[in-house]
């Protein structure tokens, strides 16, 4: 950042003052917390905080299970659990692709009975549950396993990443064509709006998109075209925008340019409300004012000199709790090398809290509201993401750019910038480009580099099994109505999947059968023939 | 002479795909001719088609674990049909440790996160020489 401008280009000044606040209406731009269009937090009042956790997920469910209540046990308040990549791509533990992923960066998950191993015993009546898993098949295990506790569906909090539009190219590939994927985005939420009102169905996840080198702006841009395509979706189906709405968060990035961060943010919560109230016609005060969920950036990390990261995941931290945000985990310090160890996961927890105990920071909701330059700032990242979001659907329908491969490439385009940024200095990374250290030297904290975590060879075996001992004409007979109603665009998906869940369906098993509704392979790899039940 | 024929590959459930990208455009410019194999081989259908393309050098970009255990399957596939094309590993996971350990199963050459352009091309040129097919 030798250039004086933001991360994202925006020219900075030496000093900000009074002039810089010209045109500020204090009622109708920022408000108190609480009060529309919501810049200044989403709440009135402070010291509410916010729910403290670290993303979790490894191996077998049951593994998973001991690492949330370890969390648990050290003053975690939420969970937040990813699956490994084939639970990700929607493949079960015995396809051929998965042998030497299972459980290795996330936790292995395909059906019902890994459900209750994950969650056996926590307390889910009280604690949010969020999952970074495809969200019909995470709605559906909280919810059939809550069903078996004779816990409510209506208690139930929470949140499930809705991913429709950019999973394919960043790093999640469902292999299935965006209108299936679409699908399974309305029908969970719609599902939700009615059976878990409480829910977060409708997680806007900027976070992973961003991790391809994105700035703040386009970032927030590329999350606000997915929102507006959804929400139209879902208006398109006759539901009432106040409905879902007060439902939707957004899980964002947050990086290292410290006042654009906060920028960011509270210019999203601006955006938001105007939007919901203007585009949208909402009217609840809840759907106007957005829930914030935020990961800090595993891309600011580096694999040298780790103890650094440590130092990144506070300062990333500071600027989220100053903005106000609801609910945060920080990325691990060994995330550039393995998935977190539970000493990783102890210090960004702790980390937390300290921020949270021993600052006094959360005293005073919005603290940085009225600074010359805070304020200056958010204006114009606000502009500026509303520029491009305007910019990107003058292109046409996102969903044919999506086709096109358009997003795609301005993934790919911003990955080369960040590389290049990188290379030649311009974006300093300490440790990696500048105050590098010999190899022999870079020790500290970096016991665990060598440590792997074994695939989850067992799930092979245990899964096939399972699958051989179920009653193979009551499979075949849900997977066909899985079929059946995925292929006739009046239903709700959400049924056909909790009955064929409860069933003993497997995830996999059901993916398939929707992609072959679709007129998808049934297996995107042509290795495995379709199960007992449509033969096609 | 014949251009160097690269073949590059993304192995398992790895959904990385920038680094092989920029790899293939490297070698590329660098007068080699790529086979892009892109996301989602095994072993068997790298091995199959190093066979139909003639390749001279097998490159896997490797930015998840599962490496660990497809790239010494893919070695001994090569042994299996008495085929002696190099293999070059390159990516944002491979710690010290673990290449070494590949360089002593067989692998021709590993490059960590930090590896310079000049220095892949360079070892790739030297040792697709090496590289005789039978």
């Amino acid at each position: 950042m030798s250039k004086h401008t933001t991360r994202s280009g925006i020219s900075l000044k030496q000093v900000y003052t009074p002039g810089d606040l010209q045109g500020l209406d204090y009622d109708k731009h920022l408000s108190n917390p609480g009060s529309y269009p919501y810049t200044r937090g989403r709440r009135s009042g402070a010291g509410v905080g916010w729910i403290q956790r670290e993303l979790s997920g490894e191996g077998e469910p049951s593994r998973s299970n001991e690492q949330l209540k370890y969390l648990i046990e050290k003053g975690q308040m939420g969970i937040d659990v990813i699956g490994d990549s084939p639970t990700m791509a929607c493949l079960d533990p015995d396809h051929p692709f998965a042998v030497n992923a299972i459980g290795t960066q996330g936790v292995s998950l395909c059906c019902l009975q890994d459900y209750r191993e994950l969650y056996k015993d926590l307390p889910l009546e009280s604690i949010s549950v969020s999952n970074s898993i495809p969200p019909a098949f995470a709605i559906a295990g909280l919810y059939l396993v809550a069903k078996e506790n004779n816990i409510p569906a209506e208690k139930l909090r929470g949140s499930v990443v809705q991913a429709p539009f950019y999973c394919e190219d960043c790093g999640y590939s469902m292999h299935m064509p965006f209108p299936l994927r679409l699908r399974f985005t309305t029908d969970s939420i719609e599902f939700c709006s009615k059976e878990m009102p409480r829910f977060h169905s409708f997680l806007e996840d900027t976070y992973y998109i961003s991790e391809a080198g994105l700035d703040v702006v386009e970032e927030m841009a590329l999350g606000f075209i997915e929102m507006r395509h959804v929400i139209r979706a879902l208006l398109a189906r006759g539901l009432d925008i106040d409905t879902f709405a007060p439902r939707i968060a957004i899980l964002l990035n947050c990086s290292m340019d410290f006042f654009e961060e906060i920028a960011k943010i509270r210019a999203t919560r601006r955006l938001f409300a105007k939007m919901m109230k203007e585009d949208f016609g909402a009217k609840d005060p809840r759907s106007l004012a957005v829930v914030i969920a935020s990961h800090t950036s595993g891309l600011s990390l580096t694999a040298q000199q780790p103890f650094n990261n440590i130092v990144r995941g506070t300062v990333q931290t500071l600027a989220l709790v100053l903005s106000g945000v609801q609910a945060l985990e920080i990325s691990a310090f060994d995330e550039a090398y393995r998935t977190p160890s539970p000493q990783s996961h102890l210090v960004g927890l702790r980390t937390q809290q300290v921020i949270d105990l021993e600052t006094n920071v959360i005293k005073v909701a919005d603290p940085l509201g009225g600074s010359y330059f805070v304020e200056s700032l958010t204006d114009q990242v606000e502009k500026r993401i509303w520029d491009k979001v305007m910019e990107i659907e003058g292109l046409g329908d996102p969903a044919e750019l999506s086709d096109k491969g358009w997003f795609k490439k301005f993934f790919d385009n911003a990955m080369e910038r960040y590389a290049r940024e990188i290379k030649n200095g311009d974006t300093k990374k300490v440790g990696l480009n500048i105050h590098q250290i010999p190899e022999h030297e870079d020790t500290l904290l970096k016991e665990g580099v060598e440590e792997k975590i074994e695939p989850c060879w067992d799930r092979i075996q245990k899964i096939k099994a399972f699958k051989e001992k179920r009653d193979q004409d009551k499979i075949k007979e849900v997977l066909n109505q899985v079929y059946e109603k995925t292929k006739s665009e009046g239903e709700n998906v959400m049924f056909p999947i909790l009955k064929a869940t409860e069933t003993g369906a497997t995830m996999g098993e059901i993916a398939g059968m929707m992609r072959l509704a679709y007129g998808f392979p049934y297996d995107p790899h042509g290795v495995i023939e379709s199960p007992p039940g449509k033969g096609i | 002479m014949d251009k160097i024929r690269v073949l590059i590959g993304i192995l398992g459930m790895d959904q990385h795909e920038v680094g092989a990208i920029a790899v293939s455009r490297m070698f590329r410019d660098a007068g080699m001719e790529v086979i892009y194999a892109g996301r989602f081989n095994l072993p068997a259908m790298i091995l199959q088609m190093t066979l139909e393309e003639g390749a001279d050098v097998i490159g896997l970009s490797c930015h998840s674990w599962e490496y660990l255990y497809y790239v010494p399957e893919l070695l001994e596939l090569l042994k299996e049909k008495k085929l002696s094309v190099p293999i070059v590993v390159g990516g944002s996971v491979i710690t010290p440790g673990d290449a070494d350990v590949l360089t002593g199963k067989g692998v021709a050459a590993v490059f960590g996160p930090s590896a310079e352009a000049d220095e892949i091309i360079e070892t790739v040129k030297r040792i697709a020489g090496k590289g005789i097919a039978g």
